[in-house]
């Protein structure tokens, strides 16, 4: 790839190093209170033989990169709509696909460190945390920031303000999280709620990443890969048709 | 070769209350590699958005916009490549200083890591912001603002200079900087297109201009051609005798004369040698531009 897009790119993970603290603090901190309720409320119980906390903690990691990368790109886009200096990457001579791209691999760079340094201070609270399946751990966690870092590349281009990102958060971003199967296995959830879990896109990377990590599964690996991965396809398309439209009007 | 060439470009934006606004109506222009090439008219008469057309970032609705041979929307990236820009309105990233955002622009325009710190000490040099190197962009004055933007159009040495009123709201002193380095970088081989609201700064810079109003070219072409057709075809002057004989053909008008002019330089001395030191003003030739202005953009 050429020096032009991996500027942008770089430019992108310099702006969220100003603020590393604030990156990865709030995670940090957010992943540690679950970890307390859950641990309190959960103790002892497992999971077909994995400990409970230990299948919350990967669903948690999950979430964190999932929302790093997603509100990276997103934040970054709508700040410089309101600002202005989207001209700045309406000038240079990037294609509107590789300008997504970079935002993308940001976000993605984004992500896995702060998963990296979210996990390190949090993993010494659970015991029995394992790499059950490094390198599909790798896979999930490539994809999936890729993944968020497109959905927020789209939504970053086609939101005007912070109020519809708050609009957006509510009424697409929770309830999507609540039927993940982030702090429960979806089949322990009523009917139709279970078969409604299937179909959500971010139930598949969370379910990847606790795969990866320590090897309990709801849904078989392989179909979730397969769902992460025609879903990332996808969304570069139509992070593509949204770009150059929005880009250029 | 044709550094820029601009063929029926219209654009439509939809106003509010369902009204189209037509700011460009079947603009075309020309411009030759190697010439400064000046944009004017008032307020509100499209030069903005024929620019953000011509730097990509806009569609036309209709037209065709070539830079340097290459169709500004189906050869996006090659046309961009040539070309530098400097919008209009000043914008600033809110968490880099003025060296990070010269370093990511000139590696967005191209530059390899290894070759960005020359670009940025000699682009620092050229505008007087070497002492700004670590400072917050957003912490700059608005002059100084403005020069950084010119600083980022130019850092990757452009074949293509666009620049939308680079010396609105900035000191006189500036201003002359900033014609002064349009000059030297169009002796060193830079194309340069330019809007502006003060007339005498096309007078000296260009060659060539356009003027539009309302989205339409009213006028194009050589500044002394311009000039010429619309020289006042006569002469006009006052006396302190006005009883003193006239040339034949002299009408008076008040206090003033005039004489129609077939030939300037021959009537202008026909005039000066008959009333000699009895002439208290005479005056004729070139209108200026700002003149031509005014009477072709008047409702
Ligand atoms: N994004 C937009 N949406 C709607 N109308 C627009 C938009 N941009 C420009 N216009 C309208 O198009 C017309 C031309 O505007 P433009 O900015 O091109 O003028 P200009 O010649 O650059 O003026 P100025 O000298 O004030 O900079 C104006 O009537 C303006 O209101
Ligand atoms: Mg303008």
């Amino acid at each position: 790839m050429s020096a032009y897009i991996w500027a942008l790119y770089a430019r992108e993970v310099k702006r969220f190093q100003k603020i590393w603290f604030d990156t990865v603090a709030s995670p940090v901190v957010s992943t540690l209170l679950y970890l307390l309720i859950f641990g309190v409320v959960t103790a002892g119980r497992s999971i077909e033989g994995v400990d409970y906390k230990a299948f919350v903690y990967a669903g948690l990691l999950g979430m964190v990169m999932v929302n790093s990368s997603f509100s990276n790109p997103m934040f970054a886009l709508i700040l410089s709509k309101n600002v202005g200096t989207i001209v700045d990457i309406q000038l240079a001579p990037i294609s509107p696909a590789r300008v997504g791209m970079a935002y993308a691999m940001a976000a993605f760079t984004r992500g896995i460190i702060t998963v990296f340094i979210a996990g390190l201070i949090t993993v010494w609270f659970i015991p029995g945390v394992g790499l059950d399946h490094p390198l599909i751990l790798m896979a999930a966690l490539v994809i999936t920031g890729i993944e968020f870092g497109l959905f927020g590349v789209i939504f970053g281009l086609l939101l005007k303000n912070f109020e519809s990102l708050t609009f957006l958060m509510t009424f697409v971003m929770q309830p999507m999280i609540f039927l993940a199967g982030v702090f429960y296995p979806i089949s322990l959830l009523p009917k139709p709620w279970d078969f409604v879990s299937i179909f959500n896109p971010l139930h598949h990377n969370i379910n990847l990443i606790r795969y990866g990590l320590v090897g309990y599964s709801d849904t078989a690996p392989l179909l979730s890969f397969a769902v992460i991965v025609v879903l990332s396809l996808v969304l570069f398309g139509a992070m593509n048709a949204v770009a150059s439209r929005a880009l250029r009007k | 070769m044709l550094a820029l060439e601009v063929k029926n470009i219209t654009k439509v934006f939809n106003g509010k209350n369902g009204k189209d606004i037509l700011a460009n109506n079947d603009i075309s222009l020309n411009i030759e590699e190697g010439k400064i090439y000046g944009l004017l008219g008032p307020n509100g008469a499209g030069k903005s958005t024929l620019i953000n057309i011509i730097s990509g970032i806009m569609l036309p609705a209709k037209g065709e916009v070539k830079v340097f041979g290459h169709d500004i929307v189906k050869e996006t990236v090659k046309a961009k490549k040539t070309m530098g820009v400097v919008p209009q309105e000043i914008v600033t990233e809110l968490a880099f200083t003025v060296e990070e955002i010269l370093y990511y622009t000139s590696g967005m325009y191209g530059a390899g890591i290894g070759e960005r710190k020359k670009l940025i000490d000699k682009v620092l040099d050229d505008l007087d912001l070497g002492d700004k190197r670590q400072e917050r962009a957003r912490n700059l004055s608005g002059g100084m603002k403005r020069r950084l933007m010119i600083a980022k159009a130019i850092i990757r040495r452009p074949k293509f200079l666009i620049l939308d009123e680079p010396t609105s709201g900035v000191d006189v002193a500036l201003r002359q900087k900033t014609w002064e380095l349009v000059r030297r970088m169009n002796k060193e081989g830079t194309t340069i297109l330019f809007t502006t609201h003060y007339i005498e700064e096309a007078e000296q810079l260009c060659e060539e201009i356009s003027l539009v109003n309302h989205g339409e070219v009213v006028k194009q072409g050589r500044v002394s051609d311009i000039q010429r057709e619309f020289t006042e075809n006569e002469i006009v002057f006052e006396l302190y005798d006005i009883s003193a004989e006239q040339l034949p053909g002299v009408n008076k008008n008040g206090n003033e004369f005039q004489l129609p002019v077939h030939d300037l330089q021959v009537d202008m001395s026909k005039v000066i040698k008959h009333y000699g030191t009895n002439l208290k003003s005479v005056k004729s030739g070139a209108a200026s531009l700002e003149n031509i202005f005014l009477k072709l953009t008047a409702e």
